[in-house]
């Protein structure tokens, strides 16, 4: 079963995404066992090599680590890693745009900053 | 096995009546991997396949298992299966036999034959194996040529057009068998279809042929990676696309989508900053139309 890839990216960045964002919503905690790489390929119906690709990926950044010969864990200190990870691209992946699109639509400053202010309120309810 | 199979085919030619429908063609195929083998009908997909198992002498050119020629060399041929499609008209040949019967050849023929395996299979697919293949729907005759691929637990296995008559879920299916089976054995597979959009995740690697030729050979993910359509204004998409492979364009108006490819490793940002241009990934089937849809574009005259 193909749970929600898109065609279009590659297959092992969105893998990467996916188990950080089980370990932010506390799906995966700190110091548990990652999925393995056919656990992975299973659940996604994808190449093995790809879901390793995408384990190896946060290996590399240290949020998750090896354990010899029981897999892979989930590092402790890794969620607030990715959150800082992510806050780093909010900017460019969403306020730049944003901005951007709102500048092409004529949308002032203060209409801007009021309808980001309208959608927290509306979040909070 | 401890060594790992390496198929090789080097320069390999095939002509039917002085047309040459494979041409030149260099490739390896390594245990451990799945590759996916696309191309338009005539592309010669079947050809190669035929030649790399020996089923069909080539032209010119030579296939090797780790090094040893694979034609009329039954050791060599244990170790790779190529379930053809099966033609269901053909009455005298297999058509003739029941399932069980065209099984039971199969298993005298791969020594490596798994029988439990192909029992759980034929459960798993539902088949009658009492039915006679001349009966059997589309649908049927490739879960049988799955179910012989499968259970041939050879190390080189190639499935031609395996899902073609399937339904989803006996694609899902087949899909999930497949990955099942070759995380277990680390067998190789090679699959040639023409459903790539949900067979892309499958892939690890593509092999691209086009008008007999090799035309790419990449991993899915690099290849994938190296795709873009970049649209626009004319003039700003023609100054942004100056150093990209540009395959085929659409023009509405003003308006121009180049579909282009980098240099592998090439990072395409940097050579459109500054212009007013969208990116848009390229998934593998709209690559596949991309690289091989202009041939019919040029038959349109334009």
């Amino acid at each position: 079963m193909n749970l929600g890839l898109s065609e279009e990216r590659s297959i092992y960045l969105q893998i990467g995404e996916k188990i950080e964002d089980d370990i932010l919503r506390g799906i995966l905690l700190e110091e548990e066992r990652a999925p393995s790489t056919n656990e992975l390929a299973r659940a996604y119906a994808i190449n093995p090599a790809t879901a390793a690709k995408g384990i190896n990926l946060l290996v590399d950044q240290g949020i998750l680590y090896k354990k010899r010969g029981i897999g892979m864990f989930v590092a402790p200190g890794a969620k607030s890693q990715i959150i800082e990870k992510r806050k780093s691209s909010f900017y460019t992946r969403f306020v730049l745009g944003l901005v951007e699109e709102a500048r092409s639509l004529s949308i002032t400053e203060e209409e801007l900053i009021e309808m980001i202010r309208r959608a927290r309120e509306e979040g909070k309810q | 096995m401890s060594d790992t199979m390496v198929l090789s085919c080097e320069h390999l030619c095939k002509e039917y009546n002085g047309k040459r429908v494979l041409d030149d063609v260099t490739l390896q195929l390594e245990q451990g991997h799945i590759y996916g083998l696309i191309g338009r009908n005539g592309a010669g997909k079947t050809t190669l396949l035929s030649l790399l198992t020996a089923q069909n002498p080539a032209t010119s050119g030579r296939v090797t298992l780790n090094g040893e020629p694979v034609w009329e060399n039954q050791a060599a041929l244990d170790h790779i299966c190529f379930s053809r499609e099966i033609n269901p008209l053909n009455t005298f040949g297999s058509a003739a036999y029941k399932v069980k019967e065209y099984l039971r050849i199969a298993r005298a023929y791969y020594p490596n034959w798994d029988e439990p395996y192909a029992e759980r299979l034929i459960g798993i697919f539902g088949l009658d194996v009492k039915k006679r293949i001349a009966k059997l729907s589309k649908g049927m005759l490739s879960m049988v040529t799955i179910v012989v691929a499968l259970a041939s637990r050879a190390e080189i296995t190639i499935l031609d057009e395996p899902v073609a008559g399937l339904d989803v879920v006996a694609r899902e299916r087949f899909y999930q068998l497949l990955l099942e089976d070759q995380m277990e054995t680390g067998r190789a597979f090679v699959i040639s279809t023409h459903i790539i959009e949900e067979a892309a995740n499958i892939f690890e690697k593509v092999i691209l042929l086009q008008d007999g030729r090799l035309r790419l050979m990449e991993d899915t993910d690099e290849l994938v990676s190296r795709f873009w359509a970049v649209s626009g204004r004319e003039d700003e998409v023609d100054a942004a696309c100056t150093g990209l492979t540009v395959y085929h364009t659409d023009r509405m108006g003003r308006a121009k989508t180049a579909y282009v490819s980098t240099a592998p490793g090439q990072n395409i940002r940097p050579l459109v900053a500054g212009r007013e241009v969208d990116l848009a990934p390229l998934s593998l089937q709209k690559l596949f139309v991309a690289v091989c849809g202009d041939e019919a574009a040029e038959v349109s005259g334009r």
